[in-house]
């Protein structure tokens, strides 16, 4: 491969190849290459997501059946289990409920429970995870072991059982508990990052220089460290959001989420997959809602990874 | 070294304390009343549920009863009353978890198995022809696996690979549920060695496609780390062979991280198993525990909390141990 295509300042592997030492170099091409690749995938992922996320905030503005709705034929008889139609683009469920109307909402549950978690993991962790690494000392420590506890307590069970305490302490509004049950069990890896940046960040001369101007301790770490952290917290946030989505809908599948009638994408898989078991042949009930989740949880870790490459200049794309 | 085991038992102990008194409160407020389905049948007294309120010991406060509690649980030599009984039979917690544990291990381990197996190799492999067709389509697959629910994978193949597969072919291949079919005593031994894999495979197929594409994705990145990494490009320029490079040189330092990351998810998958215990109707200790929760049967909800919570405080001291043991780097304060 010692040929003029190669880039200038890729001349030792050429001197290599010349002494019998055979290196394989990664060429411009295939760097651009997985550069474009990576981040046309996180150009879609973002394109998708702000689709899915205008259908769920414009739900009400679109012509759509009333998710709850039993719906009726001209006679007066509920049109149960229709498979997908032109009326009915992905069919109605066992009580005549129109799917493609439940999915919709169901979005709007989804994303507002993995939204409300993103800001609370990133507030909490962000908050916990510099106080720890810019105070040190016992502050650091009493912090960081708090952080460990919470982290090595097994996710699903806990959550399952504090959902169970949370559907009766929050009843009606599950939505909003979901998202404080999974940001306060999610935020102790984020807390560890930041924790980690503000360790070295402290002792950097921007910073000795902001404290000689007299600045106080909230302004060196609100105004001179945490921006500079703030590419890893927008990160993991991001990757946070995919997690909560995940957990929302395996809590919502067990019955320990959103309940019907309200619509939640794990709840309805559920609920057509029991029914698919059972042998009713309505394939449409497990489809749209388990294709929903996945491409919403695909864009939002395929917009993470874009973001990650994208914000860290240190982390070159080939290593990886 | 032995002091750092000590210092990380201790707060090992502590999380476990923790944790069994979150989910002792939580437990108690979650609405409902162990004793419902007593209380519910008119053929029993007021008289006969107070009696049985004072034999399970739930007249007493809620802190005695925590006391009582942790104290009999800590005591697990005293096989099978130690863990006290269930509200809903005759049953001892003790005797009925053991007795589910088998299930659970049984799925777990055939799909630890299946993914360390498949996912590992396919991770190095991937590395080794990085940017390839292959390595670019099984990455993909990856993580769209890796973005998957594990519950919209199990129900995707229990209906594809086993309903529709019977109904096209009109051969049963799979089971969706149990974990042996009902005649399984009367059948010749490779019947039901048959019969136990039909059974086993769609749900630990659902739980190893989900660490393949953890274990592949993670292997990957670490094999080219090491790839990249100086002391390769020395035993290249040593002139050893790439077969030597690859298997004495990268191999070995690539696995460090993934065995790590192995004893790490032994805990999430054995926390993971309660979903995929409940699609399959799989009888271990997951379905069990959603069982429990529905019913207040507290005493068996605890036992397997804890049983899970002990099994991620050792595979996380044990994570941490390896990594020490195989890269002689680290050292521990």
């Amino acid at each position: 491969m010692t040929d003029r295509n190669l880039p200038p300042g890729d001349g030792y592997a050429a001197l290599d190849e010349a002494e019998g030492l055979t290196v394989e170099p990664v060429t411009q091409w295939q760097l651009f290459r997985s550069r474009f690749v990576r981040h046309r995938l996180a150009m879609m992922a973002a394109v998708v997501l702000g689709i899915i996320l205008a259908l769920a905030l414009f739900a009400d503005f679109l012509p759509l059946e009333n998710p709850t709705d039993q719906l009726e034929d001209d006679n007066g008889r509920i049109v149960n289990l229709l498979s997908p139609r032109a009326e009915y683009w992905f069919g109605t469920d066992e009580l005549g409920q129109d799917v493609l109307s439940r999915v919709i909402y169901g979005g709007r549950t989804s994303l507002t429970v993995a939204v409300l978690t993103g800001l609370m993991v990133a507030t909490f962790g962000t908050l916990v995870g510099s106080i720890a690494g810019y105070y040190g000392g016992w502050i650091d420590t009493l912090l960081m072991r708090f952080t460990d506890l919470i982290l090595s307590l097994p996710l699903l069970p806990v959550a399952i059982v504090a959902a169970a305490w949370l559907r009766e302490a929050f009843r009606g509004r599950e939505a909003l508990s979901l998202a404080v049950l999974l940001g306060t069990l999610l935020w102790g890896t984020l807390a560890r990052i930041v924790r980690a940046e503000f360790l070295s960040l402290r002792e950097k001369e921007f910073v000795e220089a902001a404290r000689a101007a007299g600045a106080r301790d909230r302004r060196i770490i609100f105004r001179h460290i945490l921006p500079n952290a703030l590419s890893p917290i927008i990160v993991n946030a991001t990757l946070v959001i995919g997690l909560a989505i995940i957990l929302e809908a395996a809590l919502s599948f067990l019955g320990f989420g959103v309940r019907p009638p309200e619509p939640a994408w794990g709840a309805m898989a559920a609920n057509g997959g029991r029914l698919a078991v059972g042998g009713s042949g309505a394939w449409w009930l497990v489809l749209f809602p388990s294709v929903a989740l996945i491409v919403t949880v695909l864009s939002v870790n395929f917009l993470g990874d874009g973001l990650r490459d994208a914000l860290d200049p240190t982390q070159t794309i080939e290593r990886r | 070294m032995f002091q750092y085991v000590v210092r990380r038992l201790v707060y090992g102990l502590i999380t476990l304390l923790a944790l069994s008194i979150i989910t002792f409160t939580l437990l108690q407020n979650t609405g409902g009343d162990p004793l419902d389905r007593i209380k519910s049948n008119p053929r029993i007294t007021q008289q006969a549920v107070q009696e049985m309120a004072v034999f399970y010991g739930l007249d007493q406060p809620i802190t005695k009863q925590y006391l009582t509690w942790a104290g009999n649980f800590v005591q697990f030599w005293n096989y099978p009353t130690a863990w006290g009984r269930s509200f809903q039979g005759p049953q001892q917690v003790q005797a009925l978890v053991i007795n589910r544990l088998g299930g659970t291990a049984r799925l777990m381990f055939t799909a630890l198995g299946l993914a360390v197996l498949i996912g590992i190799p396919l991770g190095i492999y991937q590395a080794i022809k990085q940017y390839s067709f292959f390595d670019q389509a099984t990455t993909t697959f990856s993580f769209v696996t890796f973005s998957t629910p594990i519950f919209v994978l199990g129900l995707g193949l229990q209906i594809i690979l086993a309903l529709k597969l019977e109904q096209w072919t009109g051969v049963k291949f799979f089971y969706t549920s149990g974990m042996n079919s009902t005649s399984y005593a009367d059948f010749s031994l490779g019947e039901k060695i048959g019969d136990t894999l039909q059974h086993l495979a769609l749900p630990a197929a659902s739980i190893a496609l989900i660490s393949i594409a953890g274990y592949s994705r993670y292997q990957r990145a670490s094999m080219l780390e090491v790839l990249h990494s100086d002391y390769l490009r020395t035993a290249k320029a040593k002139g050893l062979s790439q077969r030597t490079v690859i298997v004495k040189h990268a191999l070995r330092n690539a696995l460090i991280p993934v065995i790590t990351l192995i004893s790490l998810d032994i805990a999430g998958v054995l926390g993971g198993a309660v979903i995929t215990e409940s699609i399959f109707a799989w009888p271990g200790m997951g379905r069990l525990y959603i069982q429990a929760i529905g019913q207040n049967d507290w005493p068996i909800v605890m036992a397997v909390v804890m049983l899970i919570g002990v099994m991620v405080v050792v595979m996380n001291l044990f994570a941490d141990l390896a990594y020490g043991w195989l890269d002689p780097r680290v050292r521990y304060d």
